[in-house]
Order: structure tokens, then C-alpha cells, then sequence
């Protein structure tokens, strides 16, 4: 039985160890924060009439179009963006050296904080439209997209074997073709799979993205998650569950009409040729598609047009030394020019960065640091304390999934359609059933954190599980194993290095779900729990820049900080002692 | 045959290489190679001489650390355009088909449409391939892709053919039907193939081939011998001049792989080849089996199924340990050897540990670890990394962990990473001379 082949973004992700570098880069960042926020500051923002969302259902479906058509503008900019930044971090070595540690912290950070900054600076730049709004928006949702497809692509560019690329080379292809045929095919799994996680990911803010207030101002765009926001405001039941109905047929069908038959379809982009029987996956657009004439019409267009215009190859002399255009700076000194220069460029801005910070944050006083201090543990222990309870039903749960090949691929489908939903758009009717049980906001919160970090404990227990080798479990069988042995000696350890892998990714959804989730607003009340999470909003709501950078920097801090020392050391402790592979 | 233009040649070629723990391996040194026209010249020696990684400057697919790689008088900055390369692992991309596979090469050489599509059917008709042109590569053998690697160089009829082990995936049988046909594609002047360079790893097959046989040493790669090759072709490999002229590349990389110990300095520091204690028991116990206790390197890794240049680091580790010696190209079992294979269990762990205290290497490291106790991985790692720059430590160091292990010498924990010795065989090997 093969084992089930599960999104490649359940390869760890890669947790790297604290360095300068880090330090560095995280005052780059502080400076990009204080910048913007900075910057939006100049602007008074001008006075801009909320537009009016129409509750009623005829005006869904448009709504739900708009919603839609920005999540997939934002995937179509962070995949340009993910090949041009993987290829640019696996091509050039001084590159990866700053490109990589920079991407790992930008995953990392609550980019959720930057939204106040970025919507005041774009509607500055176009007052008298929305147009700056509709930016926001969409530099929001990518910002949420576009990390684990530049590392997916990184990867799987390290990963080509060497002679593939030498039989590029030797047959004259150029950089670009090699792109196209050679590195984005082999890439393609990668990419498609964790466009799916990506897409799922940028929904997870739809609501605030859509509909958020800053100061004064009430900002909103047309879309579901703002209809689910007035919805909410108003205590209109109907229309919650229409939304959420909608949402679920959104999620539906785009998995239907674009992930279902790309998956299907990169099958045939595989490198390594070990699958023995036919991939059971299939998709009926894709054998719609395939059956259809108007599509092979199209593409024999294409290609006529391709051929029509194909000469970006140079005809290369059949004979001699052929000269392969690089980015190789042959001087050596010239080399070490650029790279003093870079470096120099790279310390003055870290420098100017820090002290952009340490401006923005000067008028926070030492209640306001102390406050922000004891946020930061409540909320942190909130992040734990969600993790554990995922745990707690996802372990179990993704044990008996993945030993059961047929039970795993009868659920998958279902599951990643679940885990899609955007878990912040039921949190205010999560919140109403715990006051009915006499639960507060303050443990409350860490049930909606659950919510927005589970579903990664859940997907990388079942494919550790799955990935466990037949045999074991024919030997576990074969010395018959009591259930209990059976689970303590088998199925946790194996599963142990996916769970780790999912804790990552967990902890590092309940931090951003701690934003919306310790700061609630439904039904006209407004609920709050102290935390870092509400600080945030709450400085969001009242303007309050200083307190915001401050509350965005420190969330930044302890989550690199976790990352690097502790999930790290324990990744790479459940690789060596628990990982199958030898 | 010396008498033909030069077509290629590397000029004190020197590359390194920095391993990701950061320790830099020199990967050749000071290597000059000629390729002339019309010429077959075989690379040949054991793994890790960097054999390949010359084929892959001769292509210009690297450039060297230091020296010059010209063609035909001109300094390679490049690609070498007049060369094409068949790969061992085939190389071919996945998601094309057979003809686009094979085409690959002929849109930078300036061959388009017409031109292109009839020189990609002529490319697959010389290799046999009528009929597969829109297979793709997964729904062939690895005879068939191999066939495909052939057909894509072919298409671009280049000068030079460089391949990499191109039998080396392929098995017996297919390798040889592919092998003869090769010699037939050099000898045909309809290919346009004029000079093959080809690294390989099997000895018959350099003499099947090859005009001229290079023989490499390791550590760091250099070239040993040369060895003109002058039977009249097509060979027949059952020939007695065939054999003959086996028999001498034979004695040759025998003498590049298991040199005769240097009599002047017993106590350097060798670094223990790394092999397993299993091999290295097997060894003993085939060569128990064989008359007189002794047998040839090359017949010893034909009979045990291993390459030879495997088989020769076995019977060095056996050699260091006393219990083989190898005179010439004859690997002899000791009376040592016999008694350890007339041994039980625990008492040839006690046997090891002795013969292991005495080897030089784990010797000084007993020494060190009866000073400082228990000694950090990175700490030993460092200190091979010193004694032995050509060695990947890492290697070496974890052959050394289970050869301490198993003589009940060592103790290594890899949660803490910490090398002690064994509370038990402290003092022993003084306690127990033989």
C-alpha cells in the first residue's frame, strides 16, 4: 500500500538557529514597522463614508465574487513573488544568506499589525477612491499567502538533483528556459499544494481585512467578510449563517475548480518515479477539461504562437566554448566590492531601522512597558494552553486517521475544506455559546485559538502516521501488541516528529488568532480580555501607534524567539531520535 | 593515435569542494589529462577520486579552483558546446516525452522545426528507439531511458561524448548490449561522435572500451597511471589478450588501492578505512572457504558481489587489524585471522578491542579519552578533520563509533554527543597481551 502523499508543507519547515543575522533582520523589520506607521502619520487620512453593505441575501453571491477575486489577485502576486524570491535565495549565496533568515522571520510575525500602517499610508495615496482600501486589502492577504510558497520553491530548487541540472546546461538551455522546464515543473507539486495551504491561510483575517476601525474611522470594503462583520454588529442571525453558508460554498468550489484539478494535473510533474500503482486522486473539471476540444483548441493556439515568437535561444556555434550567460562577477575584487558595499547597505539600514524604532517607541513609559510585559505572558500562556488542548483531541484523532490508508483518503478531501473555513469568522458565535456555559472571554480565548491552530497538529500527526512503513505494523501484529503497547511504542514516536512540525505552525496560528480573538466585538458589545492580542487591537482601534509597535515588536521578539530556541532544539530532537528515516 | 590533433585538454587542474559541516575536501590536485582526436580515454579508479568531477570540468560545467581546462587551444569559459553528456541516474526530465527529451539540446545548436524534427528521428533510430518517441521516460526501462540518454546526445552529433557511468544503473545484461553498441556508434561516421570520454567503475569495461585507460588515486584525486590500451576493435572480451590486458589494469589499481605500508613509519597516523565490522568478518570467513586462505582482490569482489574498490577498503581495515596481508594483488589470511574466525562471540570482541588499541588512530584516541574522560563529538570531529583533511570526519568518525562498539572499547551517546571509553575495557588491552 503506498503511503498517502500529503501536502509537502508538512515538511518541517525550517527552524533555524538564533543569529546575528536574525538580530539584524529584526531591526530591518522594527524600521519597515516604524516607517509605515510613520509615514501613515503625515497622512491624515481623509474622511471616507463606510460603504454601506446590504444585508440582504440577492447581494451575497457579488459579495462573495469580490471576497474571492481578491484572494486570488493576492495568490497570483505571492506566487510571482515566491518564484522570484526562492530563485533569487537558491541562485545567489550572498542572497540566501539575507533572503532566508528574513523570510523565516517574516512568517513568524503577526502581519496583522501592519494593516492600521498600510491602510492609512495607501488611502493617503488615493484619497478620493477606494482604490487604496482595495490595495490594503490585498497586500494583506499576501503578506498571509506568500512565505511558505517562496520556501516551498526555495527548496525544491535545492533539492534538483545535480544532473538534471547539468543535462540543462550541456544542452545550451538558457536561464529562463531552465526556469520554465526545468525548475518550475519540478517544483510544481510544492507549489500547488501549498498554494492550497496558502489560499486557505489568506482567508483566515477576510473579516478584519474587510471591515476594520481605525481611531475614528470605520473602514470597509464590499466583500463576505464584511457582510459577516454588520452582520454580527447588528445581531442579524440569518445573515451570519448565510455568510457562513457562503463562505463553505466559496471554499468548496474553489477547491472543486482549481485545487482538485492542479493536484491531479502536477501529478505529472513528478521527480521521483517511486509510485507504484496509478495516484488514486482525480478530478472531473480536470477530465471535463481534458475531454473538452475548445481547451486543446486553445493550447494548439499557444503553442503556434509560442513557436511563432520562439527565439530567445541564441544559436550556439556547434563547436567551441559556449559562453552560459551567469550572474558571475568573474573579478574577484569586484566581488568583494559588492559584497563590502552590500554589507554596508545592509548595516546602515539595520541601524536606521532600530532607530526609526526606538523613536516610535520612546513615548511608551514604564506602566505602559510593564503592561505590555503581562500581556505578553497572558497571551502566551493562551498560546500554549491552546496548543495542548489541540493536542489533546488532534493526536489522538490523527493516529487513527493515518493508520488507516482508506479512512485518510476518504477524510482528507473533508478535512482540508474544513480547515480552509476561516476559523475567526465563528469566533463571536463560539464566544456567545460560552457565555451561555458561563465560560469568559479569558479562558474563552483559548478555545478560539484552538480553533485557529489545530487543523496543523491534525494534517502532520496524519501524515507521520502514514508515512509509518507497513512492515512496522506487521511486526507490531506479529508480536501481538496490546493496543496500549501498540500506541506507546509505535504510532506516538512515529507520529512525534509531524506533531512537533505541527506546533510550529500551531502556536504560530493561535498568536495570530489571539489578535481577534482577545478583542471581540458582536451584537453592538464589545468584549476584551487582557492579552498582547487585544492590546494590539485595541491600540489599533484607538490610534495609538506607539503602544501598537510596540505590542507588534514584542509578539515578534517572543515568537522568533520561541521559534529559535525551543521548537527548534525539539524539531531537530524528534528528527534524530524519532524520525523513520535512516 | 598520439600523432591526432589535441581536442581537449586540462592543464594542473585543481578543485575543492566545501562539505556543509564547513570542512573543505580537495576533490583532485594537480591534474593534467590529453584527449586527442579519435580517441576513447576511460577514467577509472576507485569512488571518491574525483574522476567525475574532472568529466564535469572536461564539460565546463564547472571551472576549475586552479589550472585550465582549453579545447582545441582555447580556454573553456563555459559550456563546452561541442560535447554531450550521458549521465549515470539518465538525467532525462519526467514530464517530456522521448522526442522532446532528445531534442533538448538542438534549439541553442540552431536547429529548429524541420531540421530539428528530423534529427531528433535519426538520433532515435541509431539507438533503437522507433516507436517510443511520445513515451514518456517513466513508462520505460532503465535500458530504454539509458537509450534515451544516448539518443538526446546523439541528436546534437556532438564532437566529444562525455559520459559519467553510463552503465553504471543498468543491468549486466542490458549494460553489455549497450556497451557494444556504443563502440559501434564511435566507429560509425554517420554519428559525428569523433572522441568518447567515459568515466567507469568497472575494469572490464574500460578495457572493452577504451584507447587509453587513466587510472585515478584518492585523497585527494590524482592521477596515477596510464595505460594505452591497443587490441584492435571490436574486442572480444574472451580473448586471451583481453584478459590479459585486464589482468594488468587489475595489478595496477590493486597497487593504487592497497599500497604496500610504508616500512619506514609504523606509528603514522592512518585513517581506518571505513568499512564495517560485518564486511570485514565476511571477508575473513569467504577467505576461510578458499584454498590456502587467500585470493585475489578482484576475484574476492566478484565472488562476495561488491566493487572492487569496496572490497579493497575491506581488506585494508583487515590489514591494519593483522588479519590479512596482502602481498601483490593477493590478499592472505594471517594465522591472527584464522584463530579470530575460530573464536566465539565475546572472545573475538576481545580479540578486536586488542588489535583496535593497537592501530595507530584509535590508539592516540584511547590515549586522549583515558586523560580527559569523556570527550564532545565536535571535539574529536575536529581533531579528524585535522590529522585527515580528505575525509569526511563525519564518516570516519561514525566507522570508529561502531568499531569501538562492537569491540566493547568505546561508549558513544548520541543524545548528549560524548565519546568515552567503556568502563570495562579500561586498562584491558594492557591486561591482555596476545
Amino acid at each position: 500500500m503506498k503511503p498517502l502523499r500529503f501536502p509537502l508543507a508538512l515538511t518541517p519547515p525550517l527552524v533555524r538557529r538564533l543569529g546575528l543575522a536574525d538580530i539584524v533582520i529584526l531591526c530591518l523589520v522594527g524600521g519597515v514597522i516604524a516607517a509605515v506607521v510613520a509615514f501613515a502619520r503625515e497622512f491624515e487620512a481623509p474622511f471616507h463614508e463606510a460603504v454601506r453593505i446590504d444585508l440582504r441575501p440577492a447581494a451575497l453571491p457579488r459579495y462573495t465574487l469580490y471576497s474571492l477575486t481578491r484572494g486570488v489577485l493576492a495568490l497570483l502576486v505571492s506566487y510571482l513573488f515566491a518564484l522570484s524570491y526562492g530563485w533569487a535565495a537558491a541562485k545567489s549565496r550572498t542572497a540566501e544568506r539575507v533572503l532566508l533568515p528574513l523570510l523565516d522571520i517574516l512568517q513568524s510575525i503577526p502581519v496583522l499589525g501592519f494593516l492600521p500602517g498600510l491602510v492609512l499610508g495607501l488611502v493617503a495615496l488615493f484619497p478620493t477612491r477606494n482604490v487604496g482600501l482595495e490595495l490594503a486589502a490585498i497586500v494583506m492577504i499576501f503578506t498571509a499567502q506568500a512565505w511558505n510558497l517562496a520556501f516551498s520553491f526555495y527548496n525544491s530548487l535545492k533539492s534538483l538533483p545535480e544532473p538534471l541540472c547539468d543535462a540543462c546546461k550541456v544542452a545550451g538551455w538558457s536561464p529562463r528556459r531552465t526556469l520554465w522546464q526545468l525548475e518550475v515543473p519540478a517544483a510544481a507539486q510544492g507549489l500547488v499544494w501549498n498554494g492550497m495551504l496558502s489560499m486557505a491561510g489568506g482567508w483566515f483575517f477576510l473579516m478584519v481585512n474587510e471591515a476594520f476601525r481605525l481611531g475614528d474611522h470605520d473602514y470597509r470594503l464590499p466583500g463576505i467578510g464584511s457582510y459577516m462583520s454588520v452582520a454580527l454588529d447588528q445581531g442579524n442571525v440569518p445573515a451570519m449563517a448565510l455568510a457562513i453558508v457562503a463562505m463553505t460554498v466559496m471554499i468548496m468550489a474553489v477547491d472543486q475548480v482549481l485545487w482538485r484539478p492542479l493536484v491531479v494535473w502536477v501529478e505529472k510533474f513528478r521527480l521521483d518515479e517511486t509510485a507504484g500503482g496509478a495516484p488514486p486522486a482525480s478530478s472531473w473539471v480536470l477530465a471535463f477539461l481534458r475531454r473538452a476540444r475548445l481547451p486543446r483548441r486553445l493550447a494548439v493556439l499557444l503553442r503556434t504562437a509560442r513557436r511563432a515568437t520562439r527565439s530567445f535561444e541564441g544559436p550556439l556555434r556547434a563547436a567551441g566554448p559556449v559562453s552560459v550567460p551567469g550572474v558571475a562577477l568573474a573579478n574577484p575584487i569586484t566581488r568583494k566590492m559588492v559584497a563590502v558595499v552590500t554589507g554596508a547597505a545592509i548595516v546602515v539600514a539595520a541601524g536606521g531601522g532600530l532607530w526609526q524604532l526606538v523613536r516610535l517607541l520612546a513615548p511608551l513609559g514604564w506602566e505602559e512597558w510593564r503592561d505590555l510585559a503581562a500581556s505578553g505572558a497572558l497571551t502566551f500562556a493562551r498560546v500554549m494552553g491552546a496548543v495542548a488542548l489541540a493536542t489533546a483531541w488532534a493526536l489522538p484523532a490523527g493516529v487513527v486517521i493515518g493508520r488507516s490508508p482508506r479512512l485518510a483518503q476518504r477524510l482528507q478531501p473533508a478535512i482540508q475544506v474544513v480547515a480552509s473555513f476561516p476559523a475567526p469568522m465563528l469566533f463571536p458565535i463560539v464566544v456567545f455559546l460560552f457565555e451561555r456555559i458561563g465560560v469568559g472571554l479569558g479562558w474563552g480565548a483559548v478555545g478560539l485559538m484552538v480553533l485557529s491552530g489545530q487543523w496543523y497538529v491534525l494534517f502532520n500527526v496524519i501524515s507521520a502516521v502514514a508515512a509509518i512503513p507497513e512492515q512496522f505494523k506487521d511486526a507490531a501484529t506479529m508480536f501481538r501488541l496490546s493496543p496500549l503497547a501498540r500506541w506507546r511504542s509505535l504510532y506516538l514516536p512515529a507520529a512525534f516528529p509531524g506533531l512537533v512540525t505541527g506546533w510550529v505552525t500551531a502556536a504560530g496560528g493561535a498568536w495570530n488568532g489571539s489578535i481577534v480573538a482577545e478583542y471581540i466585538e458582536a451584537g453592538g458589545h464589545l468584549r476584551i480580555t487582557k492579552g498582547l492580542g487585544s492590546l494590539i487591537s485595541d491600540a489599533t482601534a484607538h490610534a495609538n501607534f506607539p503602544l501598537l509597535a510596540g505590542g507588534i515588536a514584542l509578539m515578534s521578539l517572543i515568537v522568533v524567539g520561541w521559534n529559535r530556541v525551543v521548537w527548534r532544539s525539539l524539531m531537530t530532537w524528534a528528527q534524530t531520535r524519532f524520525g523513520l528515516g535512516t | 593515435m598520439t600523432g591526432n590533433a589535441v581536442l581537449l585538454e586540462a592543464e594542473h587542474v585543481t578543485q575543492r569542494f566545501r562539505l556543509p559541516n564547513g570542512q573543505v575536501l580537495e576533490a583532485l590536485r594537480d591534474v593534467s589529462l590529453t584527449v586527442r582526436e579519435h580517441e576513447v580515454v576511460a577514467l577509472v579508479g576507485p569512488s571518491g577520486c574525483g574522476k567525475s568531477t574532472l568529466l564535469r570540468l572536461l564539460a565546463g560545467l564547472a571551472g576549475p579552483a586552479d589550472g585550465a581546462v582549453r579545447y582545441r587551444g582555447q580556454p573553456l569559459d563555459g559550456v563546452l558546446g561541442a560535447a554531450a553528456m550521458v549521465f549515470q541516474s539518465f538525467a532525462l526530465l519526467p514530464w517530456l516525452t522521448v522526442a522532446q527529451n532528445v531534442a533538448m539540446g538542438l534549439d541553442a545548436r540552431g536547429v529548429h522545426s524541420g531540421a530539428q524534427r528530423d534529427a531528433v528521428a535519426r538520433a532515435i533510430n541509431l539507438v533503437g528507439l522507433d516507436g517510443f518517441e511520445q513515451a514518456y521516460p517513466k513508462e520505460l526501462s532503465g535500458g530504454m531511458k539509458q537509450r534515451v540518454g544516448f539518443a538526446r546526445a546523439l541528436a546534437v552529433a556532438p564532437e566529444i561524448l562525455l559520459m559519467d557511468e553510463p552503465f553504471g544503473s543498468l543491468d549486466p545484461l542490458t549494460a553489455e548490449t549497450l556497451r557494444s553498441q556504443v563502440v559501434d556508434l564511435w566507429r560509425d561516421p554517420a554519428t559525428g561522435v569523433n572522441t568518447l570520454v567515459v568515466v567507469s567503475h568497472s575494469v572490464e569495461e574500460a578495457v572493452f572500451l577504451a584507447g587509453r585507460i587513466v587510472v585515478f588515486g584518492s585523497n585527494p584525486g590524482h592521477v596515477r597511471e596510464e595505460l594505452v590500451n591497443p587490441l584492435p576493435y571490436p574486442r572480444q572480451e574472451r580473448s586471451p589478450e583481453f584478459e590479459a590486458m585486464v589482468d594488468r589494469l587489475h595489478g595496477i589499481l590493486t597497487a593504487t588501492l592497497l599500497p604496500e605500508p610504508a616500512v619506514a613509519a609504523p606509528q603514522r597516523l592512518v585513517p581506518f578505512p571505513r568499512v564495517h565490522v560485518s564486511e570485514v568478518m565476511g571477508l575473513l570467513d569467504h577467505l576461510l572457504t578458499q584454498p590456502g586462505g587467500k585470493g585475489a582482490v578482484f576475484e574476492l569482489a566478484e565472488d562476495l558481489g561488491v566493487d572492487y574498490d569496496r572490497m579493497s577498503a575491506v581488506v585494508r581495515g583487515a590489514e591494519q587489524l593483522g588479519w590479512v596481508t596482502t602481498p601483490g594483488e593477493i590478499v592472505l589470511l594471517t594465522p591472527a585471522g584464522r584463530e579470530l574466525m575460530a573464536m566465539d562471540d565475546a572472545a573475538r570482541k576481545d580479540a578486536t578491542r586488542v588489535r583496535l588499541s593497537r592501530q595507530p588512530l584509535f590508539a592516540r584516541l584511547i590515549a586522549m579519552l583515558r586523560e580527559e574522560g569523556a570527550v564532545d563529538d565536535e571535539e574529536v570531529l575536529a581533531d579528524l578533520t585535522i590529522y585527515f583533511p580528505f575525509i569526511p570526519a563525519d564518516s570516519l568518525y561514525q566507522t570508529i563509533v561502531e568499531w569501538g562498539r562492537y569491540a566493547e572499547l568505546l561508549d558513544h551517546k548520541p543524545d548528549v554527543g560524548r565519546l568515552a571509553l567503556l568502563a570495562s575495557s579500561e586498562g584491558a588491552p594492557e591486561l591482555r597481551p596476545e
